[in-house]
C-alpha cells in the first residue's frame, strides 16, 4: 500500500510513518492488555515471598522458580496437566471433525439441528455447563438412571468425581469451539472435488483423507490451538468434576495464591504455564503455515 | 455401451428428471443439450452415480449399476469448474485414480505423464493447480480421468468457464482426443454450436424431458417441436391465420400474404393460428421489383415460393454476416447473408423476402410441429 499520494487534505506522511500510526491502536491494545500485565507477573515470579504478606515489594529471587522446579508434587501435577490438556485437546479435535463431517454431511434440516446443537451448549455459563454436566452423569444422574432403568447396567457406574468426569467437563466446554472451528474451514470446500475423488474410484475414507483431510488443516490447527490452551488452564473441570487425584496446574496456582499466599511461586508456576502453551501454539502455527497454512491465510 | 431406462430424478417435489430413456453407443459422443435447469446435469450425475434415481436404471456395458456407488462404476466425470484437488500438484492430481486403484507408485507417475502430454500440458506437471490458467486446467481435469481408462467419460460443461477463442479450440481438441482413444463420452451442454460442433448424436432436453434424439443435422432440419426450433438457433416465427382448412392448409400471414402449406393431415378449423417458422438462412433477398413479377396462382395464394414486399429497417455486420431487420406490414423478420454476397441495401429500401413453403417448419400454437 505504498502509493505515496496523500488522501483528503493530509499531507502525506513518510510510509513508515504512515504505517506505524495506522498500527497505534493496535499495539495500545497489546501493550495495554498483554504486555503490562505479563511484565507484572515475569516480575512478581521474580520476588521473595514473606511469610506475612504475598510478596515482598522490590525484591529480588528466584525462590518461586526454586520452587517450581524442585517439589514432586508440583512436577506431578505439572505432569498431568499436560497429558490432561493433550488427551482433551485430541478427543476434542477428533470429535470435532466427526461431528463438523456428519453436519456437513447431513441434508439441509440436519445441519442446522447439528450446528444449533454446538452452538447452544455455549449460550450457558461455564458453571451452568458444568452442573448439566453433574446431573447428567451423576450416580443417580439421568445417564445412570436411564442404562440402569433399561437393564443395560445393574447398579450405576461412577462417571463423576474421577478422571473421566473431569475430561467430559473439559469436552464439554471446548468442544463446541472445536466443532466450529472445523466446520468453518470445511463448509468452504467443493463438494465437486470429493464427487471426483469418488468418482475417480475414491472409497469414502479414501476421498476424506485425499481431499477433505488436507482441506481441513487449518481449521484442525485452530481447533488444536483452542482446545489445548484453553485445556492446559484448566480450572473447573477437574475442580468440580474430578476428585482430588484431577489437580491441574490452574487448580494449584489458585491453591498458592488464595491459601497458601506464596505469590511468587504461583507467578513462577503461571510464568512456566504461558511459555509452554506459547511455544506449542506457535510451533503448531509455524508448522500449519509451512504447508499452507493459517498465518497467510 | 450406456443404457438409461426410464430414469426419473426428483429434488424433494421437484421432479428434475421425467422418464428419460437413452442409449449411447461405443465410442460415441452423444451430447445432451438443453437450457440451464432443464435436468441434463442431473442426467449426467445419475449415470455417475451422485443422484439416486427415483425410478428407473442404468446400464454401462450390460451391467446394471443403479445401487452402485460412483466409485464401483466404470466411468469418470470431468466438472464444469474441474474440481482439481488444490493441495496436490497436477501430476498428483492426474496420478489420483491410479492411486486408488492401487497401482506403483512409478507407474502411476508415468502414465500420468503420458496423459499430461495427450492433453499437451506435460510441462505443469510439477505446478499447483492454482497456478494454471482455465484452459490449463481444463486439460489436467481431461486427463485426470483419462488415466483411468474409463469405459465411459462424462462431461458437465467443461468448457462454458473458458473465453469463446478457447472454447472452439478445445472443441476441435476434444473430438480429436476422442476419435483417437474412440472413448465413449456424453457431453452436456447449454451451447448449441458447441453441440453442434461435437456430437455425434445428440439428445435435447426441455423442463426434464428427453424431448428429442438424433444426428445433429436431422434435429436442426427437422425439429420436433417449436421449443427444439428455437432452441437451436435464432429463427423468424411468424403467427399465421388458417383461411382455408381443406387439404393442405391454405395460411394468411399477418402481412397480407396466404399461402398453401405443405403440411396435411391436421385437424385444422379455418381461424386456428399456425406458428410459421423461417429461418433466417433460408430466406433469400431479392429487389422490390420481383414481388410485382412473381407469379401468383390460384387466386392470390402463393403455392410453391412466398414472396413479400418488405423495408430494410437496419443492417448490422456481424463478423462474417450482416444481418438484415425488414419489417413488412409492422411485422418484424430478419435474415443473415454473408458478406460479400453482393448485399448493397441501406434503411428505407425496399426489398423481396423468398422463400419456399417446403423450407418453412410449422407449429400449433401450444408447439408441437404440424408435418
Amino acid at each position: 500500500m505504498s502509493t505515496g499520494t496523500s488522501r483528503l487534505s493530509v499531507p502525506a506522511l513518510p510510509d513508515r510513518w504512515r504505517t506505524l500510526l495506522l498500527l497505534l491502536p493496535v499495539l495500545l491494545l497489546d501493550i495495554g492488555a498483554f504486555l503490562v500485565p505479563m511484565g507484572y507477573l515475569l516480575r512478581l515470579s521474580f520476588t521473595a515471598q514473606t511469610s506475612q504478606g504475598a510478596f515482598v515489594e522490590g525484591s529480588w529471587s528466584t525462590d518461586g522458580y526454586q520452587y517450581v522446579v524442585s517439589s514432586d508434587l508440583v512436577h506431578q501435577i505439572f505432569t498431568f496437566t499436560v497429558a490432561f490438556g493433550v488427551g482433551v485437546t485430541l478427543l476434542a479435535v477428533a470429535i470435532g471433525v466427526v461431528y463438523a463431517y456428519a453436519a456437513w454431511q447431513a441434508e439441509r434440516a440436519g445441519r442446522i439441528a447439528l450446528l444449533s446443537v454446538a452452538v447452544l451448549s455455549l449460550f450457558t455459563t461455564l458453571v451452568i455447563k458444568l452442573f448439566a454436566v453433574v446431573l447428567v452423569f451423576a450416580p443417580q444422574g439421568v445417564l445412570n438412571d436411564l442404562l440402569t432403568g433399561v437393564g443395560l447396567l445393574s447398579e450405576p457406574v461412577l462417571l463423576v468425581d474421577n478422571l473421566v468426569g473431569a475430561v467430559f467437563g473439559q469436552l464439554y466446554i471446548v468442544t463446541p469451539y472445536a466443532i466450529l472451528a472445523v466446520y468453518a474451514v470445511l463448509s468452504t470446500l467443493d463438494r465437486h472435488q470429493v464427487e471426483a475423488a469418488r468418482d475417480l474410484g475414491a472409497g469414502r475414507w479414501d476421498a476424506f483423507r485425499e481431499v477433505i483431510l488436507p482441506h481441513i488443516r487449518p481449521g484442525i490447527a485452530v481447533a488444536t490451538v483452542v482446545s489445548f490452551t484453553w485445556s492446559i488452564g484448566a480450572y473447573a473441570a477437574p475442580l468440580l468434576l474430578g476428585s482430588g487425584g484431577e489437580q491441574t496446574t490452574g487448580i494449584l496456582i489458585s491453591e498458592l495464591l488464595l491459601t497458601q499466599f506464596d505469590w511468587p511461586a504461583a507467578a513462577a508456576l503461571a510464568v512456566i504455564t504461558v511459555t509452554l502453551v506459547f511455544s506449542v501454539l506457535m510451533a503448531i502455527l509455524w508448522r500449519f503455515d509451512e504447508s499452507g497454512g493459517i498465518l497467510n491465510a | 455401451m450406456l443404457e438409461v431406462d426410464e430414469v426419473t430424478a426428483r429434488y424433494g417435489e421437484l421432479t428434475a428428471v421425467d422418464d428419460v430413456s437413452l442409449t449411447v453407443e461405443d465410442g460415441e459422443l452423444f451430447c445432451l443439450l438443453g437450457p440451464s435447469g432443464c435436468g441434463k446435469s442431473t442426467v449426467l450425475r445419475t449415470i455417475a452415480g451422485f443422484e439416486q434415481p427415483a425410478s428407473g436404471r442404468v446400464s454401462i456395458r450390460g451391467t446394471d449399476v443403479t445401487d452402485r456407488p460412483p466409485h464401483r462404476r466404470d466411468c469418470s466425470i470431468v466438472f464444469q469448474d474441474w474440481a482439481l484437488f488444490p493441495h496436490k500438484s497436477v501430476l498428483e492430481n492426474v496420478a489420483f485414480g491410479l492411486k486408488m486403484q492401487g497401482v506403483s507408485t512409478a507407474e502411476r507417475q508415468e502414465r500420468a505423464r503420458e496423459a499430461l502430454d495427450l492433453v499437451e500440458i506435460g510441462s505443469q506437471a510439477e505446478a499447483a493447480p492454482a497456478e494454471l490458467s482455465g484452459g490449463q486446467k481444463q486439460r489436467v481435469a481431461l486427463a485426470r480421468s483419462l488415466t483411468v481408462d474409463p469405459d465411459l467419460l462424462l462431461l458437465d460443461e467443461p468448457l462454458s468457464n473458458l473465453d469463446r477463442r478457447l472454447r472452439e479450440s478445445m472443441q476441435i481438441e476434444l473430438k480429436d482426443i476422442q476419435r483417437r482413444l474412440e472413448t465413449t463420452m456424453v457431453y452436456v451442454t447449454h451451447d448449441q454450436n458447441e453441440a453442434f460442433t461435437l456430437a455425434d448424436r445428440l439428445g435435447v432436453m426441455n423442463d426434464g424431458e428427453l424431448v428429442q434424439v438424433g444426428d445433429p443435422a436431422t434435429v436442426y432440419d427437422d425439429p420436433g417441436s417449436r421449443f427444439i426450433e428455437s432452441f437451436l438457433g435464432s429463427t423468424n416465427f411468424i403467427s399465421c391465420r388458417v383461411v382455408a382448412a381443406e387439404g393442405q392448409p391454405i395460411l394468411a400471414a399477418p402481412f397480407g400474404v396466404q399461402f398453401r402449406a405443405p403440411i396435411g393431415g391436421e385437424p385444422l378449423a379455418q381461424g386456428d393460428t399456425v406458428v410459421v417458422s423461417l429461418r433466417p438462412e433460408r430466406l433469400r433477398l431479392g429487389p422490390g421489383a420481383e414481388v410485382a413479377t412473381t407469379a401468383v396462382e390460384d387466386g392470390g395464394v402463393a403455392t410453391d415460393e412466398v414472396s413479400v414486399p418488405c423495408s430494410v429497417v437496419e443492417t448490422i455486420r456481424r463478423g462474417s454476416s450482416v444481418r438484415v431487420r425488414l419489417s413488412a406490414e409492422e411485422t418484424n423478420l430478419f435474415i443473415e447473408v454473408p458478406v460479400g454476397d453482393g448485399v448493397d441495401m441501406t434503411a428505407g429500401d425496399t426489398v423481396a423476402l423468398r422463400w419456399t413453403a417446403e423450407d418453412a417448419v410449422y407449429f400449433a400454437e401450444t408447439g408441437e410441429r404440424y408435418r
